[in-house]
């Protein structure tokens, strides 16, 4: 890492053609991979890859650039470029550096560098050998593992210094199933800040299994019908939805461009009552956790929404600046390649009071949604799309068959509104948010809940409460 | 080994070979056969919002990834640091790995290759234009599309951006091959907004040489595409004939490429699998891959395992003829690599991609084929396609487009679906435009298709 007088000259270098705020992030990250498909390990990678990010903040404006030479030589380069570009009355400033502090815990037990390759092998071994033992239909299995371990600095001009270590593991299963002409997938996938640890919590095999008899399952599965009707989204769904249809929008960045349905609604109901919508990178071990955020902002837990109430957005520093308010340490970037930006973490939805079981005994006819896919919204709308893995149709409060290629498509703001039952579970899922070109690691989570009506895309005819084809089954 | 000073000048080829040589010459001495393949890159990213240069990002990169065989057993390690220890390190790390990786008879560099095709990738004028010169294209783009109608309220982003790169590869076997390329482009993204409604619209264009990129149109286009849609309602769940702009096909064939990558065929993800010479699209359709095609973004005069570009033919008025293969799964399918071992960065090993693919275009004007239909879909936009199942074909998807009523373009539709399966899409096609649009390395003409399943109200 970076020696404090080094940083102290570079951010001197970036301001010294003018400009309100320079920055500085440094990172160094060894990661692996290993990939198991085909039955055999078929690519281990490693790799070690350092740089630096600059900018220079001026009216608003940035100015960024970034360079894998972390000499002196090569990082005053990269600091002249930003201070060209940055405008404004030349500083001559004197920087004194300070480091900051976080009570945050967030301990890695099992570092990358201890869990050999070998280790990995035989737990995608084994984890294929479970996934391929499920059903002779299972045609395909890919198993993989991935582990990061990064340190990294974040200085800037007013003084701040932050040095920090992050370390993630991560699991992925995907199961291809295959009967005549049918084709279908099953996919699980664990991961989170902390070290290979992740293999006690969780229980591999298991979900190897797990991901192989849904894409059995989904071989036997009807089509799934289209048309509007209630879904109750089952815990195990995990939190897509949330992430889609509301976090994007009350992202600072999106607000203050008036590109957000919530622009505007600070103290207004922008949700049912039952309905409170949490950010929290304070959360132990989950996927968007850490420490601090990528400008050197002590990570939080932020309220977005209680109970239906909408109480703030995400800001990162300089969004934060424009609003007069405090950093809500939501400032983040896929690496020392991108400029922060204001991000998720760990962003779910409250748990309820309800039964799981009884919000579905609670409903004559629609759709259960107990895995998701992915996912994608158009925040300036709020309409958003995502696809069903596991569902099946629901009929007098009893879950009746499986269906596949299901998406549900909606609008954010509806959505929320329209959800009457908030059930006492929470489900986590994992995932990599993408946004401006930048992929951030987070996870999203929801309690079971209803949706009163929302629109189901499938292949099969719509069919009503009114059930006119149910000889047919 | 590489000094700053050298970097971007005319000794970067010499350079990077000389390198690359280096760690083939160190991997040897540990007994193996490699590969080093090298990128250096510099990037400029403008954004600009209300005449301003919001965002101006200038990037260099550099690396060397190291792909190792131990016997049949391969290994694959990268570093950012150019110099002697670390790329040692990095080899010691690829043969370490290869001790764990299957032992396959299909693993192995390819062999050394007599020339590429002759190809300029290059774009002297971009290196040579101004900042100042693209900061005011990005503008103009902003300025077109704010000129276009009163009703655009917001402007999300619109800017400029390029890359300009070298590549070398050097393997054991004795190819040694570099080239130098760039590409440049220009976005928006904004809304429009009437009687509380907001529509989002965006247009984007990626060239080879600066001088073909035209602010205007692309401000012009982007404006375009949100005013069409404002008022969208939704429509009535039932199936219709749609018919889909290159946007929206390019998506679907992005799908495909992926069900025609050997890889997919080989590993059993793949509905093409075992029907080579089977008719499985209608007789209009052919697609193609051409790593050559002078036009397009991803032209390149070699892969990511220095094996030379072609054009390949995947699917001939129908018929399916073959697939993309890179040296591993063509050695497995006892054929040659078509040159589409493709690499993201130095960070990852090669695999089977795409360069430019698309579908050719037919004879009728795209704005006539839609002319015979009663009631149908014109679909301009498609979310969620990255949900879609490559293998097995099945999507849906949240739309917005413009109804089609007795041959006219009647009002916009918003907040459906449409979902089908992608290879019965595939064989009822039944009009192909004559028009053909790029968004990045995939291109379309306009399609029509026999029926998709819309989900409304």
């Amino acid at each position: 890492m970076l020696d404090h007088r080094v940083i102290a000259m570079v951010l001197k270098e970036a301001l010294k053609k003018g400009g309100d705020f320079a920055e500085i992030y440094v990172e160094e990250k060894n990661l692996t991979g290993v990939v198991c498909e085909d039955d055999k390990i078929e690519k281990v990678n490693s790799g070690r890859e350092s740089g630096a990010g600059i900018r220079v903040i001026s009216n608003e404006n940035t100015a960024y650039a970034y360079t894998n030479d972390l000499s002196e030589e090569g990082l005053l380069k990269t600091a002249a470029i930003v201070a060209h570009a940055a405008a404004g009355a030349a500083r001559d400033l004197s920087i004194n550096l300070k480091q900051r502090h976080s009570d945050l815990k967030l301990p890695f037990v099992i570092l990358p560098e201890a869990f050999s390759f070998e280790k990995k092998v035989k737990v995608l071994l084994d984890a294929n050998r479970a996934a391929r033992g499920v059903d002779p239909a299972i045609k395909q299995v890919t198993v993989s593992l991935a582990d990061l371990h990064k340190r990294f600095q974040v200085a800037n001009s007013l003084g701040h210094l932050v040095e920090d270590e992050i370390v993630r593991t991560r699991f992925v299963v995907n199961a291809v199933a295959a009967r005549e002409d049918i084709i279908q997938t099953g996919f699980e996938a664990v991961g989170g800040v902390l070290g290979w640890e992740l293999l006690e919590e969780f229980d591999v095999e298991q979900l190897s299994r797990q991901a192989a008899k849904r894409a059995v399952l989904m071989l036997d599965a009807r089509p799934a019908p289209a048309g509007r009707m209630p879904v109750v989204m089952f815990s195990t769904a995990g939190g897509t939805m949330v992430h889609e249809a509301c976090g994007h929008g009350l992202e600072a960045d999106l607000v203050q461009k008036g590109l957000s349905v919530y622009a505007g609604k600070i103290g207004q109901e922008v949700a049912a009552p039952v309905v409170s919508v949490i950010d929290d990178s304070s959360l132990p071990q989950k996927n968007g956790s850490f420490r601090f955020d990528d400008e050197g902002t002590p990570g939080r837990k932020n309220v977005l929404i209680d109970k239906g109430v909408l109480k703030g957005y995400m800001y990162d520093r300089l969004t934060a600046q424009k609003d007069g308010v405090e950093p809500s340490g939501n400032g983040r970037r896929e690496s020392y390649q991108h400029k922060p930006i204001p991000r998720m973490t760990n962003t779910y939805i409250a748990p309820g009071d309800h039964d799981p079981e009884d919000i579905i005994k609670d409903t004559p006819y629609g759709l259960l949604v107990k895995k998701m896919g992915g996912g994608q919204v158009n925040t300036t709308t709020g309409d958003f799309v995502f696809d069903v893995q596991e569902g099946y149709i629901i009929r007098n409060g009893e879950v009746q068959y499986p269906v596949r290629g299901a998406t549900l498509t909606g609008n954010g703001p509806e959505v929320l509104k329209s959800i009457d039952m908030v059930g006492n579970d929470l489900g986590f899922s994992i995932g990599t948010c993408g946004k401006d070109g930048q992929g951030v690691p987070v996870s999203d989570a929801q309690p079971t809940m209803r949706i009163k009506s929302i629109t189901v895309g499938g292949t099969g005819s719509g069919e009503g409460p009114e059930v006119r084809k149910v000889f047919w089954f | 080994m590489i000094k700053p000073e050298v970097i971007g000048g005319l000794k970067l080829k010499d350079e990077l070979l000389k390198v690359g040589r280096w760690a083939i010459e160190q991997a040897r001495s540990q007994g193996v056969e490699a590969e080093a393949f090298l990128l250096h890159s510099e990037d400029l990213t403008i954004e600009v919002r209300d005449g301003q240069v919001d965002t101006l990002k200038q990037a260099e990169e550099i690396g060397i990834g190291v792909r190792v065989f131990q016997g049949n057993r391969m290994g694959f390690s990268f570093t950012t640091a150019l110099n002697q220890p670390a790329i040692r390190e990095a080899i010691e790390r690829a043969v370490a790995g290869a001790r764990y990786t299957a032992d396959d008879e299909y693993n192995g560099l390819p062999e050394a290759v007599e020339g590429y095709p002759e190809m300029a990738t290059y774009d002297e004028d971009m290196e040579k234009t101004e900042l100042e010169t693209k900061v005011e294209m990005a503008r103009q783009v902003e300025a077109e599309a704010r000129r276009y109608d009163k009703r655009i309220k917001v402007v999300e982003s619109s800017g400029y951006e390029e890359s300009r790169y070298s590549l070398a590869v050097v393997n054991s076997r004795g190819t040694e091959a570099f080239q130098r390329g760039a590409y440049c482009g220009l976005y928006i993204s904004l809304m429009a907004e009437e009687n509380e409604q907001v529509q989002t619209g965006f247009a984007v264009e990626a060239r080879r040489h600066i001088k073909d990129l035209d602010p205007a149109r692309v401000g012009t286009e982007g404006a375009h595409n949100a005013i069409r849609l404002l008022g969208a309602k939704s429509a009535p769940s039932r199936p219709l004939p749609c018919v889909l702009e290159p946007y929206v096909m390019t998506s679907f064939l992005r799908v495909l490429s992926n069900s025609l990558s050997a890889d997919s065929v080989q590993k059993g993800k793949s509905m093409f699998k075992g029907k080579l010479g089977q008719t499985v699209a209608s007789s209009q359709v052919t697609l193609v891959d051409d790593g050559t095609y002078e036009r397009g973004i991803a032209s390149f005069p070699f892969d990511g395992e220095g094996w030379p570009s072609q054009r390949t033919v995947l699917i001939e008025q129908g018929e399916l003829k073959g697939f993309l293969y890179d040296s591993y799964t063509a050695r497995k399918d006892r054929t040659t690599s078509t040159g589409n071992g493709m690499r993201g960065s130095f960070r990852d090993l090669p695999s089977v991609g795409n360069t430019n693919f698309y579908m050719l275009p037919g004879t009728v004007a795209p704005e006539r084929l839609w002319d015979d239909i009663e009631r149908g879909l014109y679909v301009t936009e498609v979310m969620g396609m990255h949900t879609a199942n490559p293998i097995s074909g099945d999507f849906s998807l949240g739309a917005t487009g413009i109804m089609i009523e007795k041959g006219k373009l009647t009002y916009p539709v918003r907040g459906v679906t449409v979902a089908g399966n992608l290879f019965d899409f595939l064989r009822d096609i039944e009009g192909i435009g004559s028009n053909l649009r790029f968004y990045g390395a995939t291109g379309s003409p306009t399609v029509r298709v026999k029926s998709l399943s819309i989900g409304g109200e």
